[in-house]
């Protein structure tokens, strides 16, 4: 059994409104799985990945991660110029894409190759000729290529969410969070996202971190999860091991289970 | 817990300033008394330092009135501009009130009507002087010779219009990549990650706010002076003007963008100037273009004011006329100014709308 790529410890989180998003959550997310967490609005999912990235910083705990086996450090104490390395290796998508919109496509996952380009180079629009190559060759994995010059503005919402996959998938990461990549999609577009998030899981051994709330989704896709309420863990095991006593535990006595299909 | 104590430092800042607000309003209506009860200008003037020890305790009094009034329940002026949102929730029984019944409704009308009724005497309004037989036929032969203009200044003037035309152009388009990298520096949500830039932000504000309180007529006087009268002194003037309004009319774009895209890039890893350049600027190029045509348009228009007080153009040339009282001249140089804004202003509104 390898070690878990990110070892999240007693993780708490308060913003400076005095609201605590998280409280002493501890889990671990091992190599290659397609991880899970569910939890109503406001438990604290979105905070959770955003402290994972460094986009929101964590108020204590620790949050160890491991790019190789033997080598690890906490993302918690970075700071400065190491936040912006983490970043690179924590790819992200989320719920509303965050795309540029005037921008073309093939732009937008250029993108990702921010992280690994000077400044100036950037701003000159002048990205090494292995990032665009990557950049197509992922647009294909998404099967978008042929919108490549296309501004992302005038695709419909599941190939934006494509688009933003393949944008992380330049940056290399070693982990991809995804936000409720599916909850402003209609439900026969969100199967097809799903779909190239687990291709994108199983072909190219990503880890990847998923926040959902559709638990028919959870099962289908999940390789495990972990559950929030209120900020805390309250559930850890496999989707298939979710029955209605978890269920009424981690939604509230009386919410009814909804499929999409 | 931290929600309650900040809801009581609201509630202490909201009456500490509507206490100062009704107070002034009471020494205002109070003053005003004493105006009306007949004192002259002259005795104002010399006594402004006992006047204003007078109004200050005027006000001071207001301020405690407002204060017993707050508390009984009686709502003034003063709490309905600054209480805090969380003691907003009205009654059925406030709700049910007409405004001019309510206290705070009948200050307001008594302040507007007190302010109408001295606004009239200080402006010394007086329609029958419009009317005297002398004064309206003096008005009228100006009209006529305004109305047959002289034709023959027609192409001077026009060189001269073009002048103005070129001065509020380079006034543009030296102020816009200034106010571009300030607007930046100037906008909250840039900025106000850390203390420095919180500071910049702060520092730059400050300056610009007092630079664009500065009339560009004034930027004229001081610039003809410095650099002597001409066109490039009315440029200067247009310029520091054009900065200070283009900076903070970008800067407030740059305050209402998405955070998304502004997410989407930092999540890449990308530096603090990337996430500027690949998700701020591309939300804002459409909107700045909008403002600055409209400046550019405004700097015409501009630019004739300044060229009376030296700032060369079609102004300077307007004031040689006007001081020697050749009317027709003058009537020839107004057709071609008004012409040129006309001409502007649906130029720049056709720019803007294409852009939308």
């Amino acid at each position: 059994m390898s070690e878990p790529i990110l070892s999240i410890r007693n993780l708490v989180k308060t913003y400076p409104n005095g609201t605590q998003a998280l409280k002493d959550v501890s889990f671990d997310v091992k190599r290659g799985e397609f991880l899970v967490i569910i939890g109503l609005s406001g438990s604290g999912k979105s905070t959770l990945l955003r402290c994972v990235n460094r986009l929101h910083h964590p108020t204590s705990g620790q949050i160890i991660y491991r790019p190789k086996e033997g080598s690890e450090s906490d993302i918690a104490q970075a700071e400065g110029a190491e936040i912006l390395k983490i970043r690179r290796k924590m790819g992200m998508i989320f719920q509303h894409f965050n795309l540029i919109p005037r921008h073309s496509v093939m732009d937008n996952v250029l993108y990702g190759a921010l992280g690994s380009t000077p400044t100036v180079k950037s701003v000159m629009g002048l990205f090494s000729d292995e990032d665009e190559k990557r950049a197509l060759d992922y647009l294909r994995l998404v099967g978008i290529e042929d919108k490549a010059y296309f501004r992302a503005a005038q695709l419909s919402g599941g190939q934006q969410q494509r688009v933003a996959i393949a944008r992380a998938l330049t940056q290399a990461p070693d982990v991809l969070l995804a936000d409720e990549p599916v909850a402003s999609l209609d439900p026969a577009t969100c199967h097809v996202v799903m779909d190239y998030l687990r291709k994108v899981n199983q072909e190219l051994g990503l880890t990847i971190v998923c926040n959902l709330h559709f638990l028919s989704l959870v099962r289908q896709y999940a390789t495990r999860v972990v559950a929030l309420k209120g900020g805390k863990l309250v559930y850890e095991g496999s989707p298939s091991e979710i029955n209605d006593s978890w269920f009424a535990q981690i939604y509230g006595e009386g919410a009814k289970e909804v499929h999409i299909n | 817990m931290s929600q309650g104590s900040s809801n009581v430092s609201s509630e202490t800042g909201a009456a500490v300033r509507r206490s100062i607000l009704d107070g002034v309003v009471f020494a205002y209506l109070a003053f005003t008394l004493l105006a009306i009860l007949g004192l002259e200008e002259s005795e104002l003037v010399n006594r402004v330092p006992q006047f204003a020890m007078m109004f200050l305790g005027l006000s001071i009094v207001g301020g405690v009135v407002s204060l017993a009034l707050n508390a009984k329940g009686i709502k003034t002026l003063g709490w309905q501009i600054y209480a805090p949102p969380h003691l907003r929730m009205k009654s059925a029984e406030e709700l049910a009130t007409p405004i001019y019944k309510s206290f705070w409704g009948v200050q307001t009308i008594v302040l507007v009507a007190v302010t109408t009724a001295v606004g009239i005497k200080t402006t010394e309004i007086d329609i029958f002087k419009l009317l005297e037989v002398d004064r309206f036929n003096h008005a009228m032969r100006l009209f006529a010779q305004l109305f047959a203009p002289d034709w023959s200044i027609l192409p001077k003037a026009i060189v001269k219009v073009v002048e103005t035309i070129y001065i509020a152009f380079i006034a543009t388009v030296i102020a816009v990549p200034i106010a571009f990298v300030l607007s930046f520096l100037m906008a909250r949500n840039i900025m106000g990650g850390s203390k420095i830039g919180f500071a910049v932000y702060a520092i730059l504000r400050t300056v610009f706010n007092i630079s664009r309180s500065i009339e560009p007529v004034l930027w004229a006087i001081i610039f003809s002076i410095w650099a002597s009268f001409g066109p490039f002194a009315g440029m200067l003037a247009l310029l520091v003007h054009s900065v200070a309004s283009l900076a903070k009319q970008y800067s407030e774009i740059v305050e209402g963008i998405e955070d998304g895209p502004v997410e989407g890039i930092e999540s890449t890893g990308a530096s603090r100037l990337q996430v500027v350049w690949f998700a701020v600027v591309p939300q804002v190029v459409l909107p700045y273009i909008s403002y600055t045509v409209y400046r550019w348009d405004t700097n015409v228009r501009m630019a004739t004011i300044l060229g009376l007080v030296g700032g060369g153009g079609i102004g300077a040339m307007l004031m040689e006329y006007f001081g020697q009282a050749m009317w027709p001249q003058v009537g020839c140089i107004i057709f071609v100014i008004a012409s040129v804004v006309w001409l502007m202003d649906a130029f720049s509104s056709h720019i803007r709308a294409a852009i939308k």
